[in-house]
């Protein structure tokens, strides 16, 4: 077996230090929530948390008080209504204040995909003449206006963004860590291959005959990966697609249970500290819930990548 | 015929989209606006969703956010942010940009930043996500918002979406390449644009909706068109679609999602 392949608790303990830069992928696909518990369980301090839109897992880590400073696009749940953790520590400074470096998302993954490549800066239109660019003294250091050095026209240039951990769910995985994923990738590509230590959660662990099989559904290849968690259900509320819908009852339950600080707190109690791991989280969920959640097939047709005979 | 004011703005948004067109879609409004536009008027309009989804088909369900997983199956193409950000919108294909708005001004920027001042805010809003970069580059932008005083200040605390930035031609000058928002729809009526100047102007009231009404929920002196209408009501196609195709549970019509509980004893989808 594999040193690669290890549990949840193991991974974030051995990966996620204190003060960490963290990358999180997902966008509504493939939320991490289930590393998010975990990075919250162990209590993990001071992180700075970069995700392409935050959602509710970085509405968990703020108010859980784990995040020195947030690096996103955008942060509200799904239902439309406020994260309200991220609002109170935003508005009232609750649990504590926060940094805050915001984005839009295709400058946020502009800036993923320059820390992945390593490019010196990448350069766009996007927040030309916004309040991201103008009001934000924090990004000062991370976006510049210049003229275009071919044609002289206005640019935004972006810094590249690196990470020490970054952690991705995805459908499969091999022991090696090649990560395969099917449906809307959002920045997930290069914020995971921007980071230098990185975490692949699965929802199942397969043969790597079945990664080489069809190799262009790879999103990070096994030699950067230096931990393989196998963890179905991670997405939960979220979704991923082929194995599970969104449950999206939990998000307007969420909307109403962490509305106060103490409703808040309740949450974390009863949701992360109270279960010591996803298991124990499904477990509250309820096996009519997940069978009701559980995708039905809609496969595709397979592809042939050609067999070719030897000379 | 009964209609509600929701369902106006709705479609009212939807008539902004033409056929064929291809649409970056926001999250909330825009999604019901460009589905429905697909069904009726529209059916050979493409619809780009920011995370990766390029779809060429209507759902069998109603999405309840961008992403959401009815669009895996009537999508010809899944990829990620620079497939559709990327090479459509910022590469200059997206016709039309629809996006929701905490708040808009007279310019017609959005803002979904922070009511107040950005370190120490009143109210703090989600964020851009896509949206400020749909503003930048959709060749055109059409706004979806239910309207308020509050909701429509002179200026914006925070311009978190370019629309035309001071008026006349600050968007050239701020170096943006084109487009500009050509609709405000709200559940009170749509605004346009001036050519010249960029100042927001009254274009219809909604059937039932006096003018009086929209001039008090605009924090300025709203200008008025002078070929101002009535917007064409709902035809019975339109709320037959709307109602029993488009958002049948009535998840945005009715907020039917938030009616949130975690059995299933109830409604489904």
């Amino acid at each position: 077996m594999s040193t690669k392949v290890m549990n949840m608790q193991q991974a974030i303990d051995q990966f996620v230090q204190d003060g960490d830069t963290v990358f999180l992928g997902g966008l509504v696909a493939f939320e991490p929530y289930a590393a998010a518990h975990e990075i919250i369980r162990q209590r993990k301090k001071n992180l700075v948390v970069s995700k392409s839109a935050g959602m509710l897992i970085l509405d968990l880590l703020i108010g859980a008080g784990c995040v020195r400073k947030v690096v996103t696009s955008y942060i509200w749940n799904p239902a439309y209504k406020p994260a309200h953790a991220f609002r109170r520590a935003v508005e009232q400074g609750i649990p504590h204040r926060i940094e805050l470096e915001e984005y839009s998302f295709f400058t946020l993954g502009l800036a993923y995909f320059a820390g992945a490549l390593d490019l010196p800066f990448v350069a766009t239109k996007s927040l030309l003449g916004t309040d991201i660019l103008q009001k934000q003294l924090s990004m000062s250091e991370k976006i510049k206006v210049l003229e275009s050095p071919f044609t002289g026209e206005l640019a935004t240039v972006i810094a590249p963004l690196k990470h020490d951990v970054g952690i991705i769910h995805v459908q499969r995985a091999d022991e090696e860590g090649n990560a395969q994923a099917w449906g809307p990738l959002a920045a997930d590509r290069w914020g995971i291959a921007s980071c230098s230590r990185i975490i692949v959660t699965a929802e199942e662990i397969v043969p790597s005959e079945v990664i080489r099989k069809d190799p262009q559904r790879t999103i990070l290849p096994g030699f950067r990966v230096n931990a393989v968690v196998e963890e179905p259900w991670s997405s939960h509320p979220d979704y991923v697609p082929g194995f599970y819908d969104r449950d999206w009852r939990y998000f307007a339950f969420y909307h109403e249970a962490t509305k106060t600080l103490e409703g808040f707190s309740r949450y974390l109690e009863e949701w992360i500290y109270g279960v010591k791991s996803r298991k124990e989280y499904l477990i509250k969920i309820g096996e009519r819930r997940l069978k009701e959640l559980r995708a039905k097939p809609w496969q595709s047709l397979p592809v042939d990548y050609g067999h070719y005979p030897i000379f | 015929m009964d209609f509600t004011r929701r369902e106006m703005m709705v479609i009212a948004a939807a008539r902004e989209i033409k056929d064929g067109e291809t649409v970056i879609t926001g999250t909330y409004w825009p999604i019901l606006a460009s589905l429905l536009a697909k069904k009726l008027h529209a059916p050979h309009s493409v619809l780009v969703f920011e995370g990766g989804i390029i779809c060429n088909w209507a759902p069998t369900r109603t999405p309840l956010i961008a992403h959401d997983p009815a669009m895996l199956s009537c999508s010809v193409l899944c990829g990620d942010l620079f497939d559709t950000l990327g090479s459509v919108v910022h590469g200059g294909w997206a016709d039309v940009g629809v996006l929701s708005a905490s708040s808009v001004d007279k310019y017609g920027n959005i803002n979904t930043t922070c009511i107040g001042d950005y370190l120490k805010p009143e109210v703090r809003l989600p964020g851009s996500g896509g949206a400020s970069d749909i503003g930048a580059s959709a060749k055109r932008l059409v706004i979806i918002l239910e309207q308020t005083r509050g909701r429509f200040p002179e200026k914006v605390d925070f311009i978190t979406t370019p629309g035309f930035l001071h008026g006349s031609n600050s968007r050239e000058r701020a170096g943006l390449r084109h487009g500009g928002p050509c609709a405000v729809v709200t559940d009170l009526g749509v605004f346009r644009f001036s050519p010249v100047s960029k100042e927001m102007y009254l274009h219809s009231y909604h059937p039932g909706v006096h003018i009086e009404e929209i001039k008090a929920n605009v924090g300025w002196q709203l200008k008025i068109s002078p070929r101002l209408n009535e917007t064409a009501p709902p035809t019975t196609q339109e709320i037959k679609v709307l109602r029993e195709e488009i958002d049948p549970a009535g998840m945005y019509l009715r907020d039917a999602r938030l009616d949130g509980l975690l059995t299933s004893e109830d409604k489904s989808l």
